[in-house]
């Protein structure tokens, strides 16, 4: 019978606190069983040295060990100093009540670990129970913070902090992808989720310790050079030149993308990741603004043309400081509105979570793509041949939008509209699972952590796709519709890793590229399934 | 003269701390959004589905509609009958439910021993003794308390050993959790006994609660104690009211924070609304975290901070 681990066995000492064997991740079905004794590859010894690896197989952040016990010390005292702040107004009024609420009423039921595609997928390792961290969380605090915690925490849960609890702490914070499923189920209303983005901010806020991707080369990138990809403006805008005649050679006609055209009625904010992974997905929005003559407008100024915010999964203040950008750009380009393109976080971000955050001037109104992209093809002003997407369709929910807005039909809507094979994931929509990618996962990769993604986070996401298209022979081209940025990556990573574009003809893209492919007048399709054009 | 002491000393426990809980939340501040779908408030066209109003175009030049009917269509089974226990983790509603709705009908048993208190007070003149509505309203004391006993007995036993059997829960469970459970089998468990030993139709309980309405005034020469088990009921029944404020329990009422300040709060944040003036507010404070690229000193409000790069981008 396998050992249950506890909270408190975050303090023990060992080389690696949980690991997963040959076969212990849910089986995938034909023919993808030669991957189910796949295991997440070996950390390589000489790379990890000198940074924390003792919680899992993996490592996201790759915290320094501390030269010193007095270094050790230090960084406790540094961790419990950042706790105490998560729980005043001045330094956490952002999240303090729903903070206050979720670490106060677990009942401990454990509804939310079958809710959790993490722990299913892995095995249910306990580490990965969406209730264990905010445990460890809660031990720490009652033990060290409260009034004679020392005493209760021999009657509500004891454990010891040292550097070991805080490392693996750190690092756990990084094995949920903040889609906030465990939330849904919980009967009381506890959010593990926010308790795991709480614990981010404390390391980062606080102690300056989150993964490089999303700290250094992610928002102090963004706003130091203006998009998280490293593009600046002008690679931007000869990027998009680009786009331009790619897309005039699609579709026959030419295209323009405007940029900062002031009192435009629309500012679209688009991920920068989609200019140089998914250049299609810029032009085609391009194609169905310009077509529906849509007064729109992009922006060249740093920070305006990378909608993305990865403060949204770490840190209040980088947060806060990217969106105060964005929406500044949208008061000086004297926008009626700015509209959010195929990107989960960043329509999070500004339009729900900077909600509380922007005033007067900058509190400019926003709106998901998906809204005004069901108006355009609802409209009538663009004329489809819905067979030019005659083949199998599905559709993932971007978590960010879809449970955490409610953005749930208008991107359906399109969908019956415009492509005859559509069909749904199980569960879909408000139920959906993430895919495996979120709250900065897909675009983590160091180490051997995009292994761990692929094979744990995005499991069930690759089992929902296999579902959804399993009354169709393998070789007919299938589309895994992801209007996001960085559920794309995610899937992307998923079909290669799988080799599932040879296996099951498995194919992905946005939403926007099936409007154009399925509009009348283009000379060729903007989709193909690798060298095969998706109509002819 | 002791018991009744120590049931006012809880009743007031209950009351200062379950105050002090809930004052605490009202003047938290306005925190950012985090709400999640379906927002049951929603309207029938949106809710069906788990939308929001933000699938509309331009969403903000439109009245903002919300649902108080879908919001208690929701709320009321998921008070009385733990409809998400039932949804997501059947096996625990079948003993969480009984456990619940038996703490339910003590507290309504309770409510109904304080009007039987306050009939009597008004000398019986608005329900006579003898009358149907008297009568009703011993039936229902009689009913609410046997049912609510001996749910409560079931529900605390199952939910005992469930914690002690199933090992997901019990190697998460503290001495704590065990205790919690335990207590409140013991006061389902005394009551039960109290009734079951010699007073089926509750009559301690409305002598009692009599009591405790006049400051300790006796009917028909009752004094409380009487049997041990009754003692001991009272004991525990005032205990446990002073200690659910104080513990996770207190999810009994917190949960309505939990839902409706979280969960559903999906007010949105208009230009020139009465949000901004709050959002000012706190943009006033004044942060003290350590992280370098914080740049936070004390004396830099959040506005100053977030409106300001630090120097590492500069």
């Amino acid at each position: 019978m396998k050992k249950i681990l506890k909270p408190s066995d975050m303090a023990k000492p060992s080389d690696c606190l949980c690991h997963i064997e040959p076969g212990d991740l849910s089986p995938l079905p034909p023919p993808y069983e030669d991957f189910n004794q796949t295991t997440i590859p070996p950390l390589k010894p000489d790379r990890v040295k000198n940074i924390e690896t003792s919680l899992d197989d993996t490592v996201a952040i790759g915290i320094p060990k501390p030269a010193t016990k007095e270094a050790e010390e230090e960084l406790v005292r540094q961790f419990l100093s950042g706790l105490k702040k998560l729980f005043e107004k001045e330094n956490n009024w952002t999240f303090l009540q729903p903070l206050m609420l979720s670490m106060e009423h677990c009942a401990k039921c454990q509804t939310c670990s079958d809710a959790c595609p993490v722990y299913e997928m892995s095995g249910r390792k306990d580490i990965y129970r969406p209730m264990f961290r905010a445990e460890v969380l809660r031990w720490i605090n009652n033990k060290y913070l409260k009034p004679g915690g020392k005493i209760t925490a021999k009657l509500t849960g004891d454990i010891d902090l040292n550097w070991t609890t805080i490392a693996r702490l750190a690092e756990l914070a990084y094995r949920c992808t903040l889609c906030r499923r465990c939330a849904t189920v919980c009967p009381i209303g506890v959010d593990n989720g926010l308790i795991t983005h709480e614990i981010r901010k404390l390391f980062s806020q606080e102690m300056g310790i989150a993964p490089k991707e999303i700290h250094e080369k992610g928002t102090v990138q963004h706003l130091k050079v203006g998009s998280t990809t490293g593009m600046n403006s002008l690679a931007a805008k000869d990027s998009v030149d680009f786009i331009e005649e790619e897309m005039e050679e699609i579709t026959g006609y030419k295209v323009s993308i405007p940029w900062d055209v002031e009192g435009a009625d629309i500012l679209l904010l688009h991920n920068a990741g989609e200019i140089i992974a998914w250049p299609e997905n810029v032009g085609a929005f391009a194609i169905i603004f310009q077509a529906a003559g849509l007064s729109w407008t992009m922006s060249s100024e740093a920070v305006g043309y990378d909608a993305v915010n990865y403060g949204l999964w770490y840190d209040d203040v980088q947060f806060s400081r990217v969106a105060v950008k964005h929406a500044d750009i949208a008061r000086r380009l004297k926008v009626k509105k700015i509209v959010m393109g195929e990107c989960g976080h960043a329509h999070k971000a500004l339009t729900v979570i900077a909600d509380r955050l922007l005033t007067g001037g900058i509190n400019i109104p926003r709106e998901s793509a998906m809204v005004t992209l069901e108006d355009i093809v609802m409209s009538g002003k663009l004329k489809f041949e819905p067979q030019k997407n005659n083949f199998p369709v599905t559709l993932h929910d971007p978590c960010n939008y879809v449970r955490l807005m409610g953005i749930v039909e208008p991107q359906r809507r399109i969908l019956r509209k415009i492509a005859p094979g559509f069909r749904e994931m199980t569960p879909h929509g408000v139920d959906n699972y993430c895919c495996g990618g979120g709250s900065g996962f897909a675009i983590m990769s160091g180490y051997n952590f995009a292994e761990w993604r692929t094979l744990v986070s995005s499991r069930k996401k690759f089992l929902q796709i296999l579902n959804a298209f399993k009354d169709e022979p393998l070789d007919v081209p299938k589309y895994v519709c992801a209007p996001c940025s960085n559920c794309k990556g995610a899937i992307r990573d998923i079909i290669n890793h799988y080799q599932a574009e040879e296996r099951s003809n498995l194919h992905y893209g946005g939403l926007v590229e099936l409007i154009v492919n399925a509009m009348v007048g283009m000379k060729k399709p903007i989709i193909n399934f690798g060298d095969e054009p998706s109509w002819k | 003269m002791g018991f009744y002491v120590l049931s006012y000393l809880c009743i007031v426990v209950f009351i200062v701390a379950a105050a002090h809980l809930v004052y605490r939340q009202l003047t938290l501040p306005v925190h950012v959004r985090w709400e999640i779908y379906p927002v049951q408030h929603e309207t029938t066209d949106k809710l069906s589905h788990g939308g929001s109003y933000m699938e509309d175009l331009n969403w903000w030049e439109k009245k903002h509609k919300s649902s108080l009917l879908n919001e208690a269509k929701y709320m009321i089974p998921e008070i009385l009958l733990i409809r998400g226990l039932w949804k997501e983790n059947k096996s625990l509603w079948r003993v969480s439910f009984p456990f619940h709705f038996g703490l339910y009908l003590m507290i309504a048993a309770f409510f109904l021993l304080v009007l039987n208190g306050l009939v009597i007070l008004w000398g019986g003149s608005c329900l006579p003794p003898g009358g149907a509505a008297r009568g009703l309203l011993n039936s229902l004391i009689v009913l609410t308390g046997w049912t609510g006993l001996i749910l409560g007995t079931m529900g605390s036993v199952g939910m005992l050993c469930r914690r002690l059997a199933d090992p997901e829960l019990r190697e998460f469970s503290s001495f704590a959790d065990y205790f919690n459970i335990a207590f409140i089998l013991l006061f389902f468990l005394f009551g039960f006994l109290t009734c079951l030993s010699g007073d089926p139709s509750l009559e301690g309980g409305k002598e009692y609660v009599f009591g405790l309405l006049t400051g300790g005034s006796s009917l028909n020469g009752y004094a409380p104690g009487q049997s041990f088990t009754s003692g001991v009921t009272i004991v525990l029944a005032s205990l446990l009211a002073a200690y659910i404020p104080l513990t996770h329990m207190s999810h009994m009422f917190m949960k309505y924070f939990l839902y409706h300040d979280v969960k559903w709060d999906d007010a949105p944040n208009l230009p020139g609304g009465p949000t901004e003036a709050i959002i000012l507010k706190n943009l006033a404070l004044k942060p003290t975290w350590k992280a370098k690229h914080v740049e936070a000193d004390g004396r830099k409000s959040w506005l100053d901070i977030a409106s300001s790069a630090p120097k590492e981008i500069k």
